[in-house]
């Protein structure tokens, strides 16, 4: 079976997001990129069914240059070759830009499945696979935590998390998924994976080859304009109570948890 | 709990903008590698560090390993990093693409060993510990010996060990009886008691490989006489692991470090010990120093790989902790200021930075001496050598010792809060002070470099080093802001030489036990100037850096650099006065001194 992985580039959880002067976008000089902790579930899934039902594994992923570093990653953990898009034209797409990018390099795969991650970590807008499964024409399920291949190898039953409990849906492929935590554990990259990474393929796609025009994609096309970027509030200071006696700081504390915090 | 255990910034800093790691790349054994490569195995020993060492630092701590029926029970942490270790190709990483390695240089490897120590020293040990081991075999031994032995070491499933330390023999390995009596079956019986052999005993991995030395029946006495062996937990035997003979009796309850079990153990209590000789009849001494040199650097390297952990603890601490105000402002109205604001905090922190990134820096030049080494060959190769040879027992022991007070900085920078097991400080001054100790203690170090390296092929390795320091100097003398740096290091290293001179003046006119009384005081001197070495070279490659106008973090980063360098050159390098001063004394105060004068 063909299996596409989406792969998206984000910054490190742990990267201090500072915003540009202009609001409009935010600082990427000193910034640790890393592969979208969602997609790794995504990667490793890919890995886990070519490894029991064989076939061939692609990343697909959009971006400036800086993105192939996500993709040696996931080619290192064993992924078999890439596609990057890659144009200025690409640049400040939205989620239906960056979907038509994508459905544009996918579509000539022919894929058995497409595996995303459930969200990206940065935006976290959760859009792009649900208008690629559309732009497809394909069935799509999210927050996928359990997967299980259907016998005759062209369907899967994936079982989703929802409020409270999980529901259990049967999906023909070809078809879209989206990867939650706990699907599977991601594996590290091995050194050996790394060095056979260097010689795997990726494939530059660029506007001209994808299909697409201008129009399609990038700033112009899209539908949702940045007006400002703003920094989180910082963080009230805590309060301290000590020197009393225990039971009446924990009236206290409830008292003012319920009253300003109005949490509980 | 702080998160930050070590600076990626700082490594990529040494590894590429100050050792070039990607010139190794046009040496032919290299050539498969390349920065991009450099980088993604960085980002997987970080990803490793943070996701399975570190989450276990303190826990590994609290319930260390517990010897029940004749077995060590360590935690079940072991398991999973031996597995990912070999599965990811780090354990043999730079053995030869024939060998099942990668050919990875030493040099971006120790940064690796380095994020694994500074996460968990004690988890460390174990993959590490194999490397060498079965870099012994692969070095010394039998095709069948390492057909048998290395593909486990390396896939991680066999744990290995270096066995030398015996109840009587220590420092002394001169003194060593544990003895191999030769059989017609192609192996060796081995009978005898070793102790303080790490990792020698646990159910982390499948077996034990114990790389051992032992004195071959009717051999001459003393470090002539002594051979190396491999001698298994289980031997193979008719395609089945059988018990070997090697029983542990026991496991010591340490300081710290205490995530690894340190063993005692019985060999051939049953007669039925075998040992596996490696190499030729007693030449065990220099194969394993061979290992050794190489491990002692790495100890060098554990030693800063801790109080870089301790430093960025207290860092993080000084950066949250309000407590007082500036001198300057006594107003109790005002706020209280962290502690950061405080000279005297600065002071301690900027001590951390200067022992931890001069250390690292010093550990890193010789890690790619090693590579140059491996890789040329005839007086480039022996160049190389002979400055690893002069610089081993400073990588080892400047970083060791100085990294135990490092920590201590780091711990009172918490003050009461850095003495108690709810911060992290406490452990690691406890697993710091191992370090001077295993691998040869900064005694045997000390006369190490004064009484062989220094003096030996007439002081041809002391005039290569100058000479590499030389050539920092004559750089840092072409940069306005770091001339006067410059000056004070060819002083501190005029006034080694001076010292240098005495001492083996003392050794010519016969008088051997005074001439290494005080090696250690010298190992210190010899220390402190190497390190300021580094920091000038690190300075020259940050001045540069800065006069490129780089972004505000990067600017940042280089004036703390320079920083560091001043307060090297301002607060450590004068040390060196009192050393030369005690050492040009030589009244041999020490070697005058009777043992019935401690009486009292």
């Amino acid at each position: 079976m063909k299996i596409v992985v989406c792969l998206k580039q984000t910054p490190d959880t742990e990267a201090t997001i500072k915003l540009t002067a202009d609001k409009q976008g935010i600082e990427e000089q000193n910034i640790k990129w890393v592969m979208n902790p969602y997609d790794e579930y995504a990667v490793e899934q890919a890995l886990r069914l070519k490894e029991k039902h064989g076939g061939e594994t692609v990343v697909v992923c959009m971006g400036p240059d800086r993105v192939t570093e996500a993709m040696r990653t996931a080619l290192a953990m064993g992924m078999d070759k890439g596609v990057h898009l890659k144009d200025d034209a690409f640049a400040h797409s939205d989620a239906t830009g960056t979907a038509k990018a994508l459905a544009a390099a996918i579509k000539p795969l022919s894929p058995d499945l497409i595996l995303c991650g459930r969200q990206a970590i940065d935006w976290d807008m959760a859009q792009v696979p649900a208008i690629l499964a559309e732009l497809l024409d394909m069935p799509q399920v999210t927050v996928v935590a359990k997967m299980e291949m259907g016998a005759d190898g062209k369907s899967a039953v994936c079982n989703r998390r929802i409020e409270g409990g999980e529901e259990v849906v049967e999906v023909k492929f070809p078809a879209v998924l989206t990867c939650d935590k706990g699907l599977n554990e991601p594996r590290y990259a091995s050194l050996p994976g790394i060095m056979k990474a260097k010689k795997k393929e990726i494939k530059p796609l660029g506007l001209a080859e994808s299909g697409l025009s201008a129009n399609d994609v990038g700033k112009a096309s899209s539908k949702v304009q940045i007006l400002e970027y703003l920094p989180l509030p910082e963080r009230p200071p805590g309060k301290v109570f000590k020197e009393q006696e225990t039971p009446d700081m924990v009236k206290q504390v409830v008292k003012l948890l319920r009253e300003e915090a109005k949490i509980i | 709990m702080a998160e930050k255990f070590v600076s990626m910034r700082n490594l990529k800093f040494l590894l590429y903008e100050m050792f070039e790691a990607e010139s190794l790349t046009r040496y032919p054994y290299f050539q498969e590698h390349s920065r991009e490569i450099f980088d993604l195995v960085l980002d997987t020993g970080m990803r490793l560090g943070k996701e399975l060492l570190f989450p276990c630092f303190s826990e590994m701590d609290k319930k260390p390993p517990e010897f029940v029926n004749g077995e060590v029970k360590v935690h079940p942490l072991v398991k999973v990093i031996m597995r990912e270790c070999g599965e990811g190709g780090w354990i043999g990483a730079q053995a030869a693409y024939e060998h099942g390695g990668q050919q990875m240089p030493n040099l971006i490897m120790s940064a690796f060993r380095c994020i694994f120590s500074a996460a968990n020293y004690s988890a460390a040990v174990y993959p590490f510990l194999t490397t060498g081991a079965a870099f012994l075999i692969l070095s010394f031994g039998s095709k069948e010996l390492i057909e048998t032995y290395v593909p486990k070491m390396f896939a991680g499933e066999w744990q290995g060990t270096m066995a030398l330390t015996e109840p009587q023999a220590g420092s002394s390995l001169t003194d060593l009886t544990t003895t191999a009596y030769p059989t017609d079956q192609g192996y060796y019986k081995i009978k005898g008691q070793k102790i303080f052999i790490s990792a020698a005993e646990h159910d982390g991995g499948a077996n034990v490989v114990n790389l051992l030395l032992a004195r071959i029946q009717g051999a001459p006495a003393g470090v002539k006489g002594i051979s190396l062996f491999v001698a298994p937990k289980l031997r193979p035997e008719g395609g089945k692991l059988v018990p070997n003979d090697l029983q542990c009796a026991g496991i010591y309850h340490k300081l710290g470090y205490r995530g690894s079990p340190i063993t005692q153990l019985a060999l051939g209590e049953n007669n039925d010990c075998r040992g596996f000789l490696v190499g030729q009849p007693h030449q065990g001494l220099k194969y394993m120093f061979q290992m050794m040199n190489e491990a002692r650097i790495d100890v060098g390297l554990g030693a800063v790989a801790i109080a870089s952990a301790a430093y960025y603890a207290s860092l993080q601490y000084a950066q949250e902790r309000p407590q007082g105000r500036k001198v300057t402002s006594k107003d109790p109205t005002q706020p209280q200021v962290p502690i950061i604001e405080h000279a005297d905090i600065k002071r301690m922190l900027l001590f951390q930075r200067a022992v931890v990134e001069g250390s690292l820096s010093l550990i890193f030049q010789c890690a790619k001496w090693v590579d140059l080494a491996h890789v040329l060959s005839g007086d480039e190769k022996d160049r190389y050598e002979l400055l690893l040879d002069i610089l081993t027992p400073v990588a080892k022991s400047y970083p060791s010792e100085m990294g135990i007070l490092s920590v201590s900085a780091g711990l009172q920078c918490l003050g009461g809060y850095g003495y108690c097991e709810e911060f992290p400080l406490e452990q690691h001054w406890r697993d710091a002070r191992i370090h001077p100790i295993h691998e040869g203690t900064t005694g045997i170090q000390g006369m190490d470099l004064l009484g062989r390296k220094v003096v030996m092929k007439d002081g041809r390795a002391f005039m290569l080093y100058l000479e590499e320091a030389g050539k920092t100097i004559q750089e840092a003398k072409g940069l306005r802001e770091l001339a006067p740096f410059a000056q004070a290091l060819a002083e501190a290293l005029d006034k080694l030489k001076r010292v240098t001179g005495h001492l083996t003046g003392i050794a010519l006119k016969g008088e051997i036990e005074l001439f290494l009384a005080d090696a250690t005081l010298y190992l210190e001197m010899f220390g402190i100037v190497a390190i300021a070495w580094q920091w000038l070279a690190q300075a020259v490659v940050a001045q540069k850096a800065l006069a490129k106008n780089p972004a505000e973090a990067d600017a940042n980063f280089y004036q703390g650099k320079l920083f560091t360098c001043r307060y090297f050159f301002g607060y450590e390098l004068p040390k060196i006065e009192g050393l030369a001063a005690r050492l040009l004394t030589g009244d041999g105060l020490t070697v005058a001194m009777k043992q019935e004068f401690f009486q009292d």
